[in-house]
């Protein structure tokens, strides 16, 4: 064979190979690029985004992560161990017992949550995504609705732009900033913020929506809150503006209802500044016992998921005698009932507190799943080694108002601002109004006898009033009272009055400092 | 049998002409026989070389070899097994040669990245593994042919499924993603790392791990299979190398002249070990213990579940292989079939292969060709049992739960949320079948007699339908009862490979020799599929699930016809009884509502398609310098560039140096010593098995997660997702391996070894991890800052106490150390989800600096108070105790023996210092579990505990899974034959799996269900794991 021949083969065979050489430019046939090729943000579209955070604001209606950071590390729930259920690797006991650490799964999930949505409205946001004045009013309320809750749990609050690479580690707003963040926000969002008026159907005909009202609530809120969060004692001036934006709330038409427990149905009311289109289920069936709905209207339906309820203590705070909860009983209007004969809404479930035995829609006795009488009881045997039956059971939103599934929860009412506007006078605040004649408009409405206006009976009212609504831990701490045990709980830690940085967070942003105590 | 003779030489006849091609040079002609000192028969395919040339022959079947030679000539003869001869030709006209038979291993060859080495003069870390040494018995897929049999090498197969998931670890655990198990490479061709067939869709009782993408290959046609295992060995593997690399060389026809053999094997296997569950009587009364009314639970039968679902299984195999060489060439085809049945009823694997190698010289033997062509089809059935069922269990959980006075009837079915195991798998079919194909074309031309240039061409091509239908009948949650569901899930793949390669050779002066390798690769991934879910298959008739699943093909192509025009494509459709739309990706994102349903016999359908393409672009040298054959130096580099990462790091850099010094040959080392090699070594390697791009911020449209089929049979219109965000800095994983080892042999080769030391450190490790917030979702890829350090030492040891023409008896023995640790890392890392009841959330394993990967991460279980309820020490808290997954010694040890015609062969394996978490016993094995009517073992009667008590996860429910298993055992006997029809006929009996020594309480200690918590994956958790059979065996080997 020739000489040329024997290199002539080679050669060609590595030319072919080195034609074949790539520039390796991945090619995407499955998903789409998003970034322009400079990779600058390009937009959203503001309606699609703005629909969206609406429907962010829905975590809350879940029973876990931000709601059980709300609640169920407060006095007001608790979550007892029954035998195999609701052990879930003790999540439920260490919020009641303040033993979490930073690795507490829903404290990790609510701060991807919130902060998720905060990244998403920082789009919406941005001049990119030209969006209208309204909606850049309804998406900084919305922004300051997550950090207030960032504020409340972990006082800091990372801020990412919406061009800034995964590998940028966000800056962190601490301490006076991360107040102003939000003070700023809702400030400039009150100017092209519509005002809601009370009472209007169209409030709950449509999806819910950020109103004057709502920003002003939030505004009561982190001004009352200020000296909490900022470290320091409350101002008489910041109390001031706490008034004037209750006032500025009652102006557009707010004020307090009778008829407790129908300010939780669908049907519009004085009282609803701001809701959620969550589905209220996760209310109803946290606490209810399985044969508590298995035999009521839905029948056939799954019951009730036994888990949630309250405290002794926290049940004696109403007036009534403890031993029962029937109708009739004695009991304030506030602690509800449990019926005793058939109900008028089909269900057999009653409301507010249930304690005692239980009855189904005919008014007949109903037993446990093992064939025992379904009596409720006070006392637990302890967090763990529960039965079917331990704990008196929570209940604001009824299956019998309209159906499990009305997608109608209360965020901001009224009757809260009215609360903090009392609280704000007793703290020092400027007003016209009495803190006592304010306070016995609200006991008188509730039917409720006459109390003397003190900081602690403010802090029992705002329980009494508000409970499982979602502010017991805020004003536990505000009052000092989150530290004290209760429950099963006897850790007295103060540092816990806030939430420890995730884990997670703290490994992928050196920005963020854990805060004191973890 | 001679039918069939006759056609593979007459179909072969075609590949035999090429032959003919051999060209010839002038000179004299030298003919003779080579024979063999064994038997003194002619020894075809013996290798001829006139030294100092490329001239060359082969011998043909007889052992007859003619070949053209110039002057003062000398010839070198050489083949396999045997000693090379030198002979000079001198005048002679004839030369006959006795080949001797080498004893020594030292000239065995073994596999290394891009060629072979003889062992003596390797430098790396490399086991090798002959066929004779391979595990026997049922076995479905190429790794379990070596479990136990190399140091250093851990094979664990998940389960006793047929065909299931194996994961092999070589020197320790460096990976915190899933893909960590080593590289591929058969005959060559380096393959992909994917599942090739699905998991299977969640029709509400979980999700399953994928079989085993290797199971294509019949262990019958396997030579040998090399495991590089340092850095230095496996660093010409680049960024696939870093968990080490398995080379698998198929059985060629090369020196086997005519030879037809014929293997059979019949296996009959059981479960070996049954869960202790309470029967009626014992149940009943558990449960009025707890407050429960045995009046409502007592349903009159007495069932045993778990006999109900397992049988006796029988396992056929059958092999052909036909091989032949000549003068220039040689080829094997090989067909085979396997029909292996599982112990859980309607689980198997059938396997249908076929392979044909050849090999064939032109141009005087200066070009060689070769090809290796594996065609396969399987045939996968699978039971209703998945990694993560809840309470309600799978197939295997729902056995072990099922009240024991259920009828064993499937047609009776409780009105509950537990189904009756019989009606599962009565109302259940899922059903893979994969087609494979594998093609190797290469070759190889000696441009001069130092430089030889090889090219290779491989493509990897694999079709895989999985097709599963839950009936309406089946009374089940998640929508199932009186609708139905279904699923079709599809996936192709391929890959195409282009490899190009220079070899040099060169002796420089009297003592030198040099050689040199270079070369370029270039690999193409491509994946797509398609995912189809339906829901609602009641009709006016009752339709089969067969028919479920042909109506809801047929209905998928419908839609997607209808959908389809010539502008608009489509990723995801979703049809409901009120909606009908079509997501579209290109060429902006689009969601449509598509006006008018389309006609289909199912009333919900959702369909998803995907599509992803990789490429991998390497440069590889290595350089070889060895001075008096003592000294040895290796050094190799590769570059790989990959379509996993973008930027700057789209390229990564793979260096190595190893050093080898033949002490045996120094004057100073006494002469017993007949091999004695240190070898050091040092190199870097990486790892790339991350998904596809994800340094891009990309969206689609999200199924599985929205746009599902919920239990109502609605259909959400999903949103668009995020799949990636903009991460340019992600690069590749790097670790890191510094070896040293010697290799040893004295008493004349009687007693031999190896021992090797290593310390492997692993960076940026990929992961997926919480992302900085605010992030628009919550988990992003990346490098995370931490070591992984694997430090071991590994042991092998050979030893030959008997040698005799009438008997032998040898022992080997290999034993592996290691010790893994996490370091340098300030974050923590969750995995091991525990599923069960009133265990959401629940996790057992945490990745923290400190401490090994995958470290349990519990509870401090202590006992029950006086009321039944857990007590821990320090508290309701979960901790690290100091307690991993993670073997810290594994063993094999082998005995054969031999005498006369008889031979027989003991194998046992073991490994040591790791825990496992049994959730199965969390999930189902409770007080309170037997308090809500569900079966348990019958230690939870009078365990003290309560039946309020939860169940949580703590080291209630860890256990040591130290275990040894008389893994194999076999007898045979080789009838000698004076027939000439059949030259060799075995018989063989044998058992697999015979006994397990250990203290676990689960059905095996050597168990991995895949617990993985947001993509990182977990080790050594027990969940309702498809239990193992002991297997016994008849075996046939014939060779004609």
């Amino acid at each position: 064979m020739s000489k040329a021949l024997k290199y002539l083969i080679p050669t060609m065979v590595m030319m072919m190979v080195f034609t074949a050489c790539t520039d390796l430019a991945v090619k995407e046939l499955d998903s789409k690029i998003i970034e322009s090729t400079s990779g600058a943000f390009s937009g959203v579209d503001p309606a699609a985004a703005l629909k969206s955070a609406y429907g962010d604001v829905r975590q809350f209606g879940d029973q876990a992560n931000m709601y059980a950071m709300l609640e169920v590390a407060s006095d007001e729930l608790l979550v007892p161990t029954r035998g195999t259920d609701w052990g879930d690797n003790g999540v439920w006991r260490l919020l009641h017992t303040h033993d979490w650490d930073a690795t507490h799964p829903y404290i990790l999930n609510t701060w991807n949550n919130l902060n998720a949505n905060g990244f998403r409205l920082n789009q919406l946001l941005a001049p990119e995504s030209k969006a209208s004045a309204q909606q850049l009013a309804e998406g900084k309320f919305l922004r300051a609705w997550n950090s207030f809750y960032i504020m409340d749990f972990w006082r800091q609050i990372p801020q990412r732009g919406v061009n800034d690479e995964a590998s940028k580690a966000p800056e962190v707003l601490t301490g006076q900033a991360a107040f102003d963040f939000i003070i700023g926000d809702l400030e400039s969002a009150l100017t092209d913020l519509p005002t809601r008026t009370a009472g209007a159907a169209s409030n709950v005909k449509d999806s819910p929506f950020a109103s004057k009202a709502a920003a002003r609530f939030l505004l009561a809120k982190m001004y009352l809150n200020k000296h909490i969060y900022l470290k320091s004692t409350p101002q008489a001036a910041d109390m001031t503006k706490v008034i004037g934006y209750v006032d500025a709330i009652k102006a557009d038409g707010f004020t307090l209802q009778s008829g407790y427990f129908e300010i939780f149905e669908k049907t519009d009311d004085s009282e609803t500044i701001f809701w959620t289109d969550a589905g209220v289920g996760n209310r109803i069936w946290n606490g209810m016992h399985y044969k508590m709905f298995a035999d009521g209207k839905d029948s056939g339906k799954d019951g009730g998921w036994n888990g949630f309820s309250t405290t002794a203590d926290f049940y004696a705070l109403f007036e009534g005698s403890a031993a029962n909860n029937h109708p009739g009983a004695g009991q304030e209007e506030r602690r509800g009932f449990v019926p005793n004969a058939p109900t008028t809404n089909g269900t057999g479930i009653g409301f507010g507190f249930l304690v005692g035995q239980q009855y189904n829609k005919a008014g007949e006795p109903l037993k446990d799943r093992a064939g025992a009488p379904l009596v409720l009881t006070k006392d637990f045997p302890g967090l763990a080694g529960n039965n079917e039956r331990t704990g008196i059971r929570v209940i604001k939103y009824n299956p019998g108002n309209d159906n499990a599934f009305t997608s109608h929860q209360v965020l901001f009412r009224y009757a809260d601002a009215h609360l903090m506007k009392i609280e704000a006078i007793l703290r020092g605040g400027t007003s016209g109004d009495a803190a006592q004649t304010l306070f016995d408009e609200l006991r008188t409405i509730r039917n409720a006898s006459s109390k003397t206006v003190s900081l602690e009976e403010v802090f029992n009212e705002r329980g009494r009033e508000l409970y499982i609504e979602g502010w017991r831990r805020n004003d536990q701490v505000r009052f000092g009272k989150y530290s004290t045990p209760y429950g099963f709980k006897t850790n007295t830690d103060a540092y816990r009055d806030v939430y420890p940085i995730p884990a997670s967070a703290i490994s992928s942003n050196p920005n963020l400092k854990q805060n004191e105590g973890y | 049998m001679t039918k069939l003779y006759l056609f593979i030489r007459r179909y072969l006849s075609v590949f035999l002409l090429f032959g003919a091609l051999a060209g010839f040079a002038q000179g004299k002609s030298v003919s003779g026989t080579v024979t063999s000192s064994d038997d003194g028969s002619g020894v075809p395919g013996v290798n001829i070389l006139e030294k100092g040339t490329s001239n060359g022959t082969v011998s043909d079947a007889s052992g007859n070899y003619i070949i053209t030679v110039g002057d003062n000539a000398t010839l070198v003869y050489s083949f396999v097994g045997y000693a090379t001869q030198e002979v000079p030709v001198g005048s002679q006209g004839t030369v006959n040669v006795t080949l001797q038979l080498d004893v020594t291993a030292l000239n065995e060859v073994v596999v290394i990245g891009y060629g072979e080495v003889q062992k003596k003069d390797a430098t790396g870390a490399i086991s090798s593994v002959k066929a004779a040494d391979f595990n026997r018995g049922v076995i479905a897929s190429p790794e379990m042919l070596i479990q136990g049999r190399t140091a250093g090498v851990n094979v664990t197969s998940a389960n006793g499924e047929p065909g299931g998931g194996v994961s092999i670890k070589i020197r320790g655990t460096s990976s915190v993603r899933g893909g960590s198990n080593p590289l591929f490479v058969v005959d060559g061709v380096a393959l992909a790392g994917d599942d090739i067939s699905s998991g299977g869709a969640d029709l509400g009782r979980g999700t399953s791990a994928p079989r085993n993408p290797l199971n294509f290959l019949n262990p019958s046609d396997i030579e040998s299979i090399d495991v590089l295992k340092d850095a230095s060995a496996t660093a010409i593997y680049g960024s696939r190398g870093a968990n080490g690399v398995v080379l698998i060389k198929t059985k060629s026809g090369k020196g086997l002249a005519k030879q037809l053999t014929f293997n059979s094997d019949f296996n009959v296997s059981n479960q070996a070990k049954y869960y202790d569950l309470l029967e009626r009587d014992a149940f009943l009364k558990g449960v009025a213990d707890r407050g429960g009314d045995p009046v409502a639970q007592d349903f009159g039968g007495n069932t045993d579940w778990q006999k109900e679902i397992t049988r006796t299984a029988f396992s056929q195999k059958y092999d052909l292989g036909y091989s032949n060489s000549y003068k220039g060439g040689s080829y094997r085809a090989s067909f085979g079939y396997n029909d292996q049945q599982g112990v859980i009823k309607q689980s198997g694997l059938q396997k249908i292969t076929g392979r044909f190698n050849i090999n064939q010289s032109f141009l005087g033997d200066k070009l060689k060709t070769s090809a290796q062509i594996t065609l396969a089809r399987l045939n996968d059935n699978y039971a209703p049992i998945s990694d993560n069922a809840g309470f309600e269990g799978d197939l295997l959980g729902g056995a072990y739960t099922a009240n024991p006075t259920w009828k064993n009837d499937p047609d009776v079915q409780p009105n509950n949320s537990n189904v009756n195991p019989l009606s599962l798998l009565k109302f259940h079919v899922d059903r893979a079948k994969t087609n494979r194909s594998l093609i190797n074309l290469s070759a190889d031309y000696d441009i001069t007699k130092d430089l030889n240039f090889r090219v290779n061409y491989g493509r990897d091509r694999t079709e895989s339908e999985r097709r599963s239908a839950l009936s309406p009948e089946l009374f089940m949650t998640n929508g199932v009862t009186d609708n139905g569901r279904a699923s079709l899930n599809d996936i192709k793949s391929s890959s195409d490979l282009l490899e190009a390669f220079f070899n040099y050779k060169k002796d420089i002066g009297a003592n030198s020799k040099f050689s040199a390798l270079l070369g370029y690769s270039y690999q193409l991934f491509h994946r797509e599929g398609s995912n189809t879910q339906g829901w609602g298959f009641a009709g006016p008739t009752t339709i089969s699930m067969d028919q479920q699943i042909d109506h809801l093909e047929a209905s998928r192509n419908s839609i997607v016809e209808t959908v389809l025009d010539a502008t608009n494509d489509y990723q995801v459709i979703g049809v409901d009884s009120d909606i009908f739309f079509r997501g579209e990706l290109f060429p902006t994102p689009k969601l449509t509502t598509v006006s008018g349903k389309p006609s289909s016999r199912v009333r919900s359908v959702v369909i998803e398609k995907f599509e992803q393409e990789d490429e991998l672009q390497s440069f590889f040298g290595r350089l070889n310098y060895s001075y008096a054959d003592k000294y040895l130096l290796t050094a190799t580099f590769r570059a790989d560039g990959s379509t996993k990462f973008g930027g700057d790091n789209q390229y990564g850099y793979f260096p190595s140096v190893a050093a080898a010094w033949r002490l045996s040959d120094e004057g100073f080392v006494p002469d017993a010593f007949d091999d004695l090699k240190l070898r050091v070594g040092y190199g870097v390697t990486g790892n790339q098995e991350i998904p596809h791009n994800l340094y891009t911020s990309r969206q689609r449209y999200d199924y599985g997660t929205n746009a599902r089929i919920d239990g109502g049979g609605n259909v959400n219109p999903p949103g668009l997702n995020n799949v990636a965000f903009a991460n340019p800095g992600l690069k590749w994983e790097q670790t890191a391996q510094f070896n040293v080892g010697l290799d040893f042999s004295f008493i004349e080769g009687k007693l031999s070894g190896t021992v090797d030391y290593y310390n492997k450190n692993t960076t940026d490790l990929l992961i997926q991890v919480n992302s900085a917030q605010p992030a628009p979702q919550p988990f992003q890829w990346q490098n995370l800052p931490a070591n992984v350090i694997n430090k071991g030492l590994e042991f092998t040891l050979n030893y030959t106490a008997i040698d005799k023409e009438s008997s032998g008896l040898k022992f080997n023995f290999n034993m592996s150390f290691n010790d893994n640790t996490v370091k340098n890392f300030d974050g923590v890392v969750d995995t091991g989800g525990i599923n069960g009841q009133g265990l959401s959330g629940a996790f057992a394993q945490r990745i923290q600096s400190g401490q090994p990967l995958y470290a349990y991460f519990l509870r401090d279980w202590t006992g029950y108070d006086a009321n039944g309820n857990n007590t821990y020490n320090g508290g309701d808290i979960q901790k690290f105790l100091g307690k991993g997954p993670l073997p810290k010694q594994y063993f094999g040890f082998s005995i054969n023996y031999r005498y006369k015609n008889w031979d027989a062969m003991a194998f046992f394996t073991g490994q040591m210092g790791h825990y496992i978490y049994n959730n199965t016993q969390n999930a189902y094995f409770t007080s309170g579990s037997l308090g809500n009517a569900r079966n348990v073992t019958t230690d939870v009667i009078g365990s003290g505990e309560s039946n309020v008590n939860a169940p949580d996860v703590s080291t209630r429910f860890l256990q040591k899974g130290d275990f040894v298993r008389f893994q194999n055992f076999n007898i045979g006997y080789n009838f000698k034959l004076s027939n000439k029809a059949i030259k060799n006929l075995y018989l063989s009996a044998g058992g697999q799996n015979l006994f397990v020594i250990t203290q676990y309480d689960g059905l095996d200690p050597e168990v991995n269900t895949n617990k993985a918590l947001n993509n990182v994956p977990s080790l050594g958790i027990d969940y309702s794991s498809y239990p193992r059979a002991r297997t016994f065996s008849l075996g046939l080997r014939a060779t004609f």
